[in-house]
This record gives structure tokens, sequence and C-alpha cells, in this order.
């Protein structure tokens, strides 16, 4: 079956702003993904269309796209699950600067994951066997421990949309998994970080994050628990 | 790295007290219905204010409901600026309108309160 790919372009070296380009590919059902599609257009049609993507299987987290005006992994997301009968469109995701047709300029979303120290801080002497973690302890990281840092929830946050210092979903999950491990020294350091006018107070549980994360991870609950953790150590 | 004009510390104690005062305001908002709007015909007389305001625990409920109601409303007001990316001078600016409305109105409305 055909189906008609809207895709936006953007080349800097040539184009004063971005502009949509059609494609009609042929798919064969509509268990074909998104990543097929463009892997179609650009290696039979236009090999100038660029956009990242690395193990194509919802793991690496590098092909986040806009598709139909949802933040999506190119790879995870099948015709299936978007209406393919009208024109699909592909866009690069939100709020962030374009480098090139569907790639972004991830910097600032990795310096503000950097802000929450993402890595485990342990300064006592390490033990003869592993650092140990009961099963209940473990059980409270697994979820926020699947990120797989794509930036979808972060750029379809509004208020990473209004006011572009905001920390962001992501950055605030990584400080949660690190503040609830028990392994870990550093709660009051990434604490700190995320406690800031423009850090975790301007989430107002939106839950468009929960809606765009492909790992399904509850982010908004995951917020709420660091910030009933702050309230606890401020009051 | 993400600093903000007009912040003061921790945003937990803010967060903390706008649910707070949310709340508060619920209930004296439902008081403040049965007051003056349940019934048409009641509370809006002077005489009615009058007879009511003499009582000190009804000075109180208004006292409260002033403060309460209008630091939930101007620091959800500052919340509601805060989410947008504003240069110091602006963002000092609105701060600073902010606290002094706070002032003016806070001290319009106890003054009447206790006028009485």
């Amino acid at each position: 079956m055909k189906v008609t790919l809207r895709i936006q372009r953007y080349n800097p070296e040539r184009d004063s702003e971005p502009y949509y380009q059609e494609f009609i590919v042929e798919a064969g059902d509509e268990k074909e993904r998104i990543l097929d599609l463009l892997h179609q257009v650009k290696w039979k049609f236009d090999g100038t269309l660029t956009f990242r993507r690395s193990c194509a299987h919802g793991v690496c987290g590098s092909d986040g796209i806009r598709i139909n005006g949802r933040n999506r992994l190119a790879c995870s997301t099948l015709l299936r699950d978007v209406n393919y009968r009208k024109p699909i469109v592909i866009e690069p995701l939100p709020s962030i600067p374009i480098i090139k047709d569907l790639i972004v300029d991830m910097s600032d979303f990795y310096r503000k994951y950097e802000a929450v120290k993402p890595y485990m801080v342990n300064n006592s002497p390490p033990p003869e066997h592993e650092r140990y973690q009961s099963n209940d302890d473990a059980e409270k990281l697994f979820e926020s421990a699947k990120c797989i840092l794509c930036a979808c929830c972060t750029t379809s946050c509004p208020s990473s949309w209004s006011d572009d210092n905001y920390i962001g979903p992501a950055a605030l999950l990584k400080a949660y998994r690190f503040v609830f491990d028990t392994r870990d020294e550093a709660a009051d350091e990434r604490l700190d970080a995320v406690d800031t006018p423009d850090g975790i107070w301007r989430c107002h549980t939106i839950f468009n994050c929960v809606e765009a994360c492909p790992k399904e991870i509850n982010l908004t609950w995951h917020i709420s628990q660091l910030k009933k953790r702050l309230t606890e150590r401020e009051m | 790295m993400y600093k903000h004009t007009g912040s003061r510390g921790s945003g937990a104690p803010g967060w903390v007290l706008q649910r707070i005062t949310g709340l508060l305001l619920v209930i004296v908002v439902i008081g403040h219905y049965f007051v003056m709007h349940a019934d048409p015909a009641s509370g809006h007389t002077y005489a009615a204010v009058l007879e009511r305001m003499h009582h000190p625990l009804w000075k109180m409920f208004d006292l409260t409901f002033i403060t309460v109601g209008l630091w939930h409303g101007l620091n959800g007001t500052w919340g509601i600026f805060r989410d947008y990316k504003m240069k110091p001078a602006v963002s000092l600016t609105i701060y600073g309108v902010i606290i002094l409305s706070g002032i003016a109105f806070w001290v319009l409305g106890v003054n009447t309160i206790l006028s009485f």
C-alpha cells in the first residue's frame, strides 16, 4: 500500500526556515515501522534526508521525532499506531534548535541532565563484595532506570516550551533515580540542583511527559516523589 | 546555571503553602458563600454587616480570608509569570508590582475590617 509522509525539512546552509516535503512510499503492511519508511525515503528518493537512528529497536533512544503531533520513537511506532490513510506528518522534536531536517541539538538537554549528577556518588570505602541493596529498595528504582534519554518527555513539556531554562522531566527522573538509591551519598547535592526557580517547581503535573515516554515511565509520579522528599527536607 | 531574579532559597515552602492556602480558601469561600450569597435577602445590608463585624470571630474570619486569598492569588500569579523566560529587569519589575500591590490591598483590607 502507498503511504504519504509529510516531512519537515531544513538545511541551515540553504533554507531560511523549515518547510514540508511530501514523499509517497510503499509499505508492506501496517506492522511496518515509521523508521523503515524514513529509510525508504533516504535510500530511494532523497539521500539528503537527515535523521538519527542507531539500534532501531527502542533501546538507544536516538530516533525521537514528532509523528502526527506526538513525540515518539520512529523505530517503535508502527503504521497501525498512526492514521496512515492521511499524510503522516514527521517533524523534529519541538522546542529545541534544529541542526538539520529531523536532527535536533541535544546539548542543552544533556547540560541539564549533567546538572543532577547522573552517576553513583559513594565516597565510603568499597566493601569486599558489591554494595548490597534489598529487593524492595531496588524495586523503587527499576522504572526510573528504564529511561533511554530520547528527550521525548522534556520536549513535550509545556514548561520547557515556555522557559528553555527549565530543567525538564528527563533530568528530574534521573535525579529521582539516584536520590532514592540507598547506595548513593549525594542526595542533597541533587536535591539542591533541582530546587531552583527553573527546577522542579516548574512542573505542574501536566502529564505530557507521561504520554510521550516510549518506555511508559510515569515521570509525573517520580517527580512528585522528589517534591515530597524536598518538602520533607526543607520543612 | 539556573538563576532567576526574585527567588529566595528553596521553592518548597512556597509550593506547600500554595496548597495549604488553597485548601483553606475552599473552606473560607464556602463560608463566605453561605454568609453573603446563599440567601440573597440576608448579609448585604449595612446593618447586617455592622452587626457581624463587631464580633471578633467574624473579624478573624475576614482577616484570614483577605490574608490567605491575597497570598494565594499573588503567589499563583507570580508562579504563572515565572513559567516564562524573562529578562531580569522584567522579572524584577513584575515581582515588585506583585509585592507592592499585595501590601497595598492587604493594608486596605485590614484597615477596612478593623475600622468596624
